[in-house]
């Protein structure tokens, strides 16, 4: 009961994404978007509505995931382009992710030495 | 004998790294966009931080706080960088990853554009993944002066940056303000840039950035297409039909071009003109088969929309070409 209740609620957002997300398209009835134009020149074939709509949702799904809250998700992925969406869809978990730096290259220095003692190339922590 | 043979052998640092890269008569000269602000990290936020240093440089005024909720990612503990590019068009500034060498990196900064980088830290199969922001270089020292974490001016030699900047691709990004160019731009990657900005509803930005490409590139017809479109977009279809027409002039064979151009000629009344527009389009060789349904798709729409009757264009729909 409960859970249809929230599949139902997900069809209608879904059906309502897919209305907004058509609209631009359809508000410039004749007109070849530049976007588009461009896609075809490279002669990508674009991903259909559908498809790029169901890469929207699973992003969005995986940002929640990343721990993002979903109403900033929503926002998030609304400001990418379709095909950084296709793009992000397949590998969003491990392209890199830019961050500290710092801790992690105390870390990897400190690794490093430690191998090096073992192996006997210097001889450090002995003098500790 | 002996030394030079050492010389060589021993010490890969001898050769400067800069040098190659830098104009011949501005080889020794140092420069340092020291007005570029500074906004020490905070734990593993180093993608906000270096993302609002640029944002800052080209005129935006936001903190790095302002950013978090839009690139940053808690469970990753780090931002991606398509998400830093997405969040640059959030704020109307055109987001253009340069080519990926040293010399296309230096001419930014020749430029004045401070350049967000990523580097990897620590090696290819454990990578440690990090945003800086290159803001000058140092040719006697054959060094770059970075803003980079809890560093202000962080002075790192360019055989240790060029390494950590090679293990992420050489990836680099400027923040253009509408309308700017980089020091270097392609033709392609530029419009792409501002098609992505028009495709996000940045339809002013992105109209200010197909005016600069058709001043730089004026034979190049998707600036004019992707200038035409912001102005029918904008109501201005004059000027629209105006842009078209530049677009078919370059060339010929742009059937984006001839379609949109049909279009604006049926709005203003012109239906057999547009017509024959589409028709002596489509009868040009080689469109692809998605590009000639969206021309025969427009051609029945105009067909349909034509009143029965008088149909005679009136003298004002020259045709074009």
């Amino acid at each position: 009961m409960h859970s249809s209740t929230i599949r139902k609620a997900g069809l209608y957002i879904l059906i309502f994404n897919f209305l907004v997300a058509t609209f631009p398209q359809q508000a410039l009835a004749g007109i070849i978007a530049t976007p588009a134009a461009i896609a075809a020149q490279e002669n990508h074939d674009s991903l259909s509505r559908l498809k790029q709509l169901l890469a929207r949702e699973d992003v969005r799904g995986q940002l929640v995931q990343l721990g993002i809250d979903p109403g900033v998700a929503e926002q998030r992925v609304n400001s990418l382009t379709p095909s950084e969406i296709a793009q992000l869809q397949p590998q969003l978990d491990s392209l890199p992710a830019g961050g500290d730096g710092l801790l992690a290259v105390i870390g990897v220095v400190f690794i490093v030495l430690l191998i090096l003692e073992l192996t006997g190339v210097i001889n450090i922590f002995n003098k500790i | 004998m002996l030394a030079p043979a050492l010389a060589l052998s021993g010490c890969a640092g001898v050769s400067p790294v800069l040098a190659p890269h830098l104009p011949a008569e501005t080889r020794r000269t140092a420069i340092e966009l020291d007005a570029t602000p500074f906004y020490p990290q905070t734990v593993h936020q180093c993608g906000p931080a270096a993302l609002a240093t640029v944002l800052q440089k080209s005129g935006v005024d936001v903190t790095p706080d302002a950013l978090v909720s839009r690139v940053y990612l808690p469970e990753r503990q780090g931002s991606l960088q398509t998400e830093l590019v997405a969040a640059t068009r959030g704020y109307a500034r055109l987001p253009y990853l340069i080519d990926p060498d040293l010399s296309a990196l230096l001419a930014e900064l020749q430029d004045a554009h401070p350049v967000l980088v990523l580097q990897n830290l620590g090696f290819s199969f454990y990578p440690v993944w990090h945003y800086a922001v290159v803001i000058g270089y140092l040719p006697d020292d054959d060094a770059l002066i970075l803003r980079s974490g809890v560093t202000r001016r962080l002075v790192m030699s360019a055989g240790r940056f060029l390494r950590t900047w090679r293990l992420a691709g050489y990836w680099g990004l400027v923040v253009l303000r509408p309308g700017e160019l980089p020091a270097r731009p392609t033709a392609a990657t530029y419009l792409k840039a501002a098609a992505d900005l028009e495709s996000v509803g940045q339809t002013q930005a992105a109209a200010l950035a197909y005016g600069a490409a058709v001043n730089r590139w004026p034979n190049d017809a998707t600036a004019w297409l992707g200038l035409g479109n912001t102005h029918y977009q904008a109501g201005r279809i004059p000027a629209a039909e105006d842009s078209y027409r530049q677009a078919v002039r370059v060339n010929p064979g742009y059937l984006a071009a001839w379609n949109n151009l049909a279009e604006v000629l049926a709005e203003r009344g012109c239906y057999d003109t547009a017509i024959t527009t589409l028709d002596t389009a489509l009868a040009r060789p080689g469109p692809t088969d998605a590009l000639r349904k969206l021309l025969l798709q427009t051609r029945s729409e105009i067909l349909s929309r034509r009143p029965a009757g008088n149909s005679a264009d009136t003298p004002g729909c020259e045709e074009a070409d």
